[in-house]
Formats: C-alpha cells, structure tokens, sequence
C-alpha cells in the first residue's frame, strides 16, 4: 500500500482528497505522509472516511508518532490545502490537534481482511458459549459428552470416553473420543460448540505425555475401557 | 482397481490423486500428521470393496465373508450402511449360512470415519457386516434388504441404520452408538 502511494502523482492525491469524506474524527492518514515528506506541505492532512475508504490503511504507532509531529508542524504553517473538510485557520489546526489527539484513543482499528475469519470465528464462539459455557478440555481428559441426536427423538445419547486429540479450527474446534463399546473401539469426532450437544463434562484426566493418542489404537481394549 | 487396491494400504498423507476427494473427510484427522511425520504412520482407511475381509456379528451362521461386490453405484466401493455382496469364508458348522454361500449383508461397522449431518463423524475399529439375505441359484431379483437372517446382532451398531431402514438392526442391537 505504501509504495503504491509513493507513485501517485500529486495530482492524483489531489483528487483522492477531494473524496466526499464527513467525518468529524480524522479517522485515517495515508502513509505516505511520512514516506513523501516533500508533498506534506501542500497536504496537511488526508481524512478518510472509516467506512469508505478505500485503502484500507491500518495504523501502526509509528505513523501516529509521526502525525502527531505532522500535526504540530502544520499548526503553524497552514497554507490553504485540498478541500479537506474542517480545517480552516492555524488557531483551528490547534483545536483539531488536541481533539485528533483525543478522537486517536477512541478511534476503532482498520480491520485487516487477513482478521476477517478469527473475528467471525470469535463472534460464534461468543454465542455458542452464552447459551452453552464449554469447559477447559485437554488431550487426556475423560468426559461425558450429552447429545441430542434429531434421529432418536428420545432421552439424551450419552458418549463418554477419553479425549484422543484436540483440533482448534474456530467454531468447529473438536474432539475426538475414544471407547470400547461392547468390546469394539468406537473413535467419535465431536463439535464442541455443536448445538446439539447438550452437556459436556469432565470426569477425570489421565497424565499422557503426547497432544494426539492415536497409540491407544494399538494398546489393550483395557486402556480405552471406560465405566 | 489394482490402485485402489494399493491405496488402501497406504500410510500417512494422502498423496495420492485420485482418491483426494474421498479423503476429504479425513482430512481433519490427517491434519495432525500432515506436517512432516512421517514416522508415526496413521491408516488412510477407505472404502470396503471387493477383497475386503469383514466379520460377520450375527447368529446367522458365517464369521467371515469376503466382499465380492459393493451394491451401491459409487464405484469406489461401500460404506457404512450400504450393502455389498459377499462370499462367505468361514461359517460355524451348524448354522443356516453356510460356508461358500453368497450372502447379502449391509455394513454396521467400518474403519473408515462416516461424516454426520451435525459436523461430527464416527469411525469403528473393524469392519462388519450382517447378513440380510442369501443370493439364490434362480436369480430372483430381491429390491429390499430389510430382514436380517440372525436373531441376534453383536456390538455396537450406528443410528445410520435408521436412515437406511435396517429398524430389525437396530432393535437388536446391543448398543446403538
């Protein structure tokens, strides 16, 4: 982003502050305020709308140190710039500083499109967890699962057993239970902040030294044999 | 076939082409082993087809039956719940199947993980079958397998069955899961 804005001509950054962008905080600047340094004083200030914008700039402290000193720097000499909305005269420029400074520490952070997913993913878990809290489970925990099964129509399926593996993926994190099950193993992957689970517990934990128990596979029927 | 073959005793990631798309539903549980562990070799357990070994959990009579064919159009082979054609191995001496008959069983227990409707999924230590039918010599088309040839049925059993009207399997089973 910053470099493409190295390239823009002047006159094209004329243009893009001419955006119609009402926003009383000044909300976004442009890198290349600090990379350009040259152009700053035709520019003093570019104020992207928050939603609008295009660029999708994400502040680092390090563009905000430099604007603060931008900004100072541009209280005095304030020649008359590119129809940015509410910067009028140096006494002006004072007041939006101190109100910038303080619009700064309200001000939500861009949010990136790379941090799309984990903030969805957060906002599900965020309501699953309000109707149903899921309690800490670790590999090694045994637990006793209740689950709703729309099939059965009848009292709650219970699933117990030993916790295999834990894959965290968001909303879908699962786990994995092992049981003998009238002398069969039986592995069941299970959603953890599933809907139809009704009731997690944990019954008790055996101390394993791995993150996945696949060796319990090979084993006896008598170490995945739970009462 | 020879392929398929030599895939379903493959180890660790699946690396091969062909069959990636019915791996997709392992893919959750190859994920572990996906970064480079080539030491600790799980299983890619995949369809139950012709060659296939699988136990008989009924009283009907045979242990062991070799699948011949898998009824289901998916040419890759059967699943759990499906019902395959097989070639009885090894019977008990007194019983009504007997050993080198041609049977129809549908699967109740398969190692590979069969995905369900609410995102979780379900895998058994072996592969099982019971017996719903017996193939006769006069090729007499039979549409429906409904009625197992046992009294009794072994082990657990999935509630898959009720979605593929086995209902006798499931009110004999020991523990449906």
């Amino acid at each position: 982003m910053a470099t493409s804005f190295n390239r823009l001509p002047p006159q094209a950054l004329h243009m893009i502050t001419r955006n119609p962008t009402q926003s009383s905080k000044k909300l976004g600047f442009s890198t290349f305020l600090s990379c350009a340094p040259s152009v700053d004083s035709s520019f003093s200030r570019l104020s992207l709308n928050h939603s609008g914008s295009k660029f999708g700039l994400s502040l680092d402290t390090r563009v905000r140190k430099e604007f603060i000193v931008r900004a100072e720097d541009n209280a005095e000499a304030e020649p008359e710039e590119a129809a940015v909305d509410g910067i009028v005269d140096a006494e002006g420029n004072v007041e939006e500083v101190v109100e910038v400074g303080e619009a700064k520490s309200m001000r939500k952070p861009r949010i990136k499109l790379g941090d799309v997913m984990g903030i969805l993913n957060k906002k599900a878990i965020e309501v699953s967890e309000k109707v149903r809290p899921v309690p800490e489970i670790r590999t090694g925990d045994i637990v006793e699962i209740k689950l709703e099964v729309p099939e059965n129509r009848r009292r709650l399926s219970i699933y117990k057993g030993i916790v295999m593996s834990r894959q965290n993926a968001g909303i879908h994190t699962t786990i994995r239970i092992r049981r003998i099950i009238a002398g069969i193993g039986v592995e069941i992957v299970f959603p953890i902040y599933s809907p139809n689970i009704k009731e997690i517990k944990v019954m008790s934990h055996r101390k394993v030294r791995r993150a996945r128990l696949y060796y319990l596979r090979d084993k006896l029927p008598r170490l995945s044999t739970f009462k | 076939m020879a392929a398929a073959l030599a895939s379903r005793f493959s180890r660790g990631r699946s690396l091969i082409g062909s069959l990636s798309n019915a791996f997709s539903g392992l893919m959750n549980s190859s994920n572990g082993i996906m970064n480079g562990n080539i030491l600790s070799q799980q299983q890619q357990r995949t369809f139950i087809q012709m060659g296939t070994n699988l136990k008989v959990v009924d009283n009907s009579g045979a242990k062991e039956v070799k699948c011949i064919q898998s009824l289901k159009a998916n040419k890759k082979g059967a699943r759990l719940g499906d019902i395959i054609v097989g070639s009885v191995k090894e019977a008990i001496p007194s019983g009504k199947v007997k050993k080198g008959m041609v049977v129809y069983g549908v699967v109740v227990r398969a190692a590979m993980p069969k995905r369900r409707v609410d995102g979780s999924q379900v895998k058994f230590d072996d592969n099982a079958i019971v017996v719903v039918g017996i193939k006769e010599k006069k090729k007499q088309k039979k549409v429906e397998f409904n009625q197992p040839t046992g009294t009794r049925v072994f082990g657990p059993v999935p509630h898959e069955m009720r979605r593929k009207k086995q209902l006798k399997i499931l009110a004999l089973a020991q523990h449906i899961v």
